[in-house]
């Protein structure tokens, strides 16, 4: 009886020893990166993301906060920089097709019809065009004809100014 | 079933020491456990365990930002590995989590006793 008590303890001993030269190995390994990544001033950029980290998680708590006033940022979504975008882009430039200030959420409609690319927008303007070039090939006034064979945009914006 | 290259004189009782006694030629029961560990696989499969565990419960980054700590308070051109293994081990020993010592544990006993000793 004592025997096999004594094996199991032995056993347990060395199972004990195995386990702590297991955890030993990885110990070793763990202290040999952190010295390679101090010695190489690699930890500067670690900081930095520690950092980023950080705010990441204040920002996912005060999303996640209920106490928060949430009215206010359901319509605003904050990126990772922690800058709010409106839904729509707010900026104002301009169209380097026909030179108006537009909205830089409402350029990609304002394209379609201002360089005539739509379905719609094509289709008035080539009537718009070839009727006028119609219209005006019998007349030799070249102020008609470069009225009617202008951007196919402008007679368009004329008719819907 | 033993190594055949020492001859391997028994003590009537298992010897504990696992410390090496170059003089004697013979293995003790730990070392012999070791050599039967490697040659198996085993030993390989318990590291891999062991750090998947370790990893996955945190120890590893938990430890990383020990040996950070020391970093710090050290300057980093002086720290040496020796110094950091030493500056983390009880701490490391200390926070393995239970179950992951009690699963490895477990699966040590097991190879030990299937390898009949």
């Amino acid at each position: 009886m004592s025997n096999a008590e004594d094996n199991k303890s032995s056993h347990d001993q060395l199972s004990s020893q195995v386990f702590l030269d297991l955890v030993d190995s990885v110990i070793a390994d763990v202290a040999s990166e952190c010295h390679r990544v101090a010695r190489l001033g690699l930890d500067r950029d670690l900081e930095v993301v520690e950092e980023e980290l950080r705010l990441s998680v204040e920002a996912r708590a005060k999303v996640a906060d209920p106490s928060n006033n949430l009215e206010t940022n359901t319509k605003y979504v904050v990126d990772i920089f922690g800058q709010s975008h409106p839904p729509v882009a707010t900026e104002v430039f301009n169209c380097m097709n026909c030179g108006r200030q537009i909205v830089a959420g409402r350029f990609a409609p304002h394209l379609e019809r201002c360089m005539g690319k739509g379905r719609k927008a094509r289709a008035k303007a080539t009537r718009s065009t070839t009727a006028s070039q119609n219209r005006n090939s019998r007349r030799s006034t070249s102020d008609n004809n470069q009225l009617a064979s202008g951007p196919p945009g402008f007679e368009e914006n004329v008719r819907r100014a | 079933m033993y190594i055949r290259k020492h001859s391997v004189n028994r003590p009537p009782t298992p010897d504990e020491d696992v410390t090496e006694s170059p003089e004697r030629d013979e293995l003790t029961l730990g070392e012999i456990i070791n050599i039967k560990l490697v040659e198996s696989g085993e030993k390989e499969n318990l590291m891999e365990l062991v750090r998947d565990r370790l990893v996955e419960s945190g120890w590893k980054d938990e430890m990383r930002i020990a040996c950070r700590e020391h970093v710090k308070k050290k300057g980093r051109k002086d720290v040496t590995v020796d110094e950091l293994i030493r500056a983390i081990t009880p701490k490391g020993r200390a926070s393995v989590p239970d179950a992951v010592k009690e699963e490895l544990l477990d699966r040590i006993q097991n190879f030990i006793r299937s390898a009949a000793l």
